[in-house]
């Protein structure tokens, strides 16, 4: 079975979409009847999301650079404790798999790799686990 | 030009939407280098995970490494702006509501460009 492209059941063109955007944004939600390529779809948006929510927040901390070394180094304190770097985990999660995913749709859009674009996705994210085993590993050991 | 299946499901009608296409994936292919060296210079080469503010001078300080940030925020910025536009849009939006959110969204996107700027220069003139 290859990914599909589209969302499943959705939708090729705008006309075939539900009209309510709410409605919109739960069909990548829902649980049955799903292609490899629908959660591809989901996977994508949902990590877009949360990093572009993670850039800002960032963006705001950096401030502390700002205001001096003392700011800066009471927040380092903070930011190593062990709650924080779950959440740096959870991060590096969302940033290999949204990566990862973007360059597999990048490649089956430029038309490379079409017909293995399952297999694609499949070593991506397996790549990605990778990865992630041995960043998430360095976080609590640094 | 009719509309247009993307490979992440969106929709988009004619050139604008395989322009903004191809700067999703350009972006996206740019991010994965860029990210990559942000996150390995700030937090897998330094013991304890973070630079201090010392550290964080001198990394910035380098005319390569703030090169390679502020190429870092623009490109971020762009690709982050233009995946939440797409998203928005996907919600079915009407042309004026469009047009809106894409202006707001370019005002977003540079006044987070200027900000970056302003914090990476800032610091490069104190390192």
């Amino acid at each position: 079975m290859a990914v599909s492209n589209a969302p499943e059941g959705s939708r090729a063109y705008p006309g075939q979409q539900p009209r309510e955007p709410q409605k919109r944004v739960l069909r990548w939600f829902q649980p049955f009847n799903r292609s490899l390529g629908t959660w591809s779809f989901t996977l994508n948006r949902v990590t877009g999301i949360g990093l572009v929510v993670y850039l800002y927040l960032h963006l705001g901390v950096l401030s502390l650079l700002l205001v001096g070394e003392e700011s800066w180094d009471t927040f380092l304190a903070v930011a190593k404790s062990p709650p924080v770097l779950v959440m740096d985990v959870v991060l590096l999660a969302g940033l290999l798999i949204h990566g990862f995913n973007g360059l597999r749709v990048a490649l089956v859009g430029s038309g490379f790799m079409v017909k293995q674009q399952r297999q694609l996705f499949i070593g991506m994210m397996v790549l990605a686990l990778i990865l992630l085993v041995i960043g998430g590993t360095a976080v609590f050991l640094k | 030009m009719g509309a247009q299946v993307q490979p992440q499901g969106q929709v988009s009608a004619g050139r604008e939407g395989t322009t903004g296409w191809i700067g999703q994936a350009v972006s996206g292919v740019l991010l994965l280098g860029l990210a990559g060296l942000h996150m390995v210079g700030h937090h897998y080469i330094v013991d304890g995970g973070l630079r201090d503010y010392g550290e964080v001078l001198q990394w910035i300080g380098q005319p390569l490494i703030l090169f390679a940030e502020v190429s870092f925020l623009v490109v971020v910025t762009y690709h982050a702006l233009a995946g939440v536009r797409s998203i928005l849009f996907d919600l079915g939006l009407n042309e004026g509501q469009k047009k809106t959110v894409s202006r707001v969204l370019a005002v977003v996107g540079i006044l987070t460009i200027v900000y970056g700027l302003f914090l990476a220069f800032t610091l490069f003139s104190r390192a």
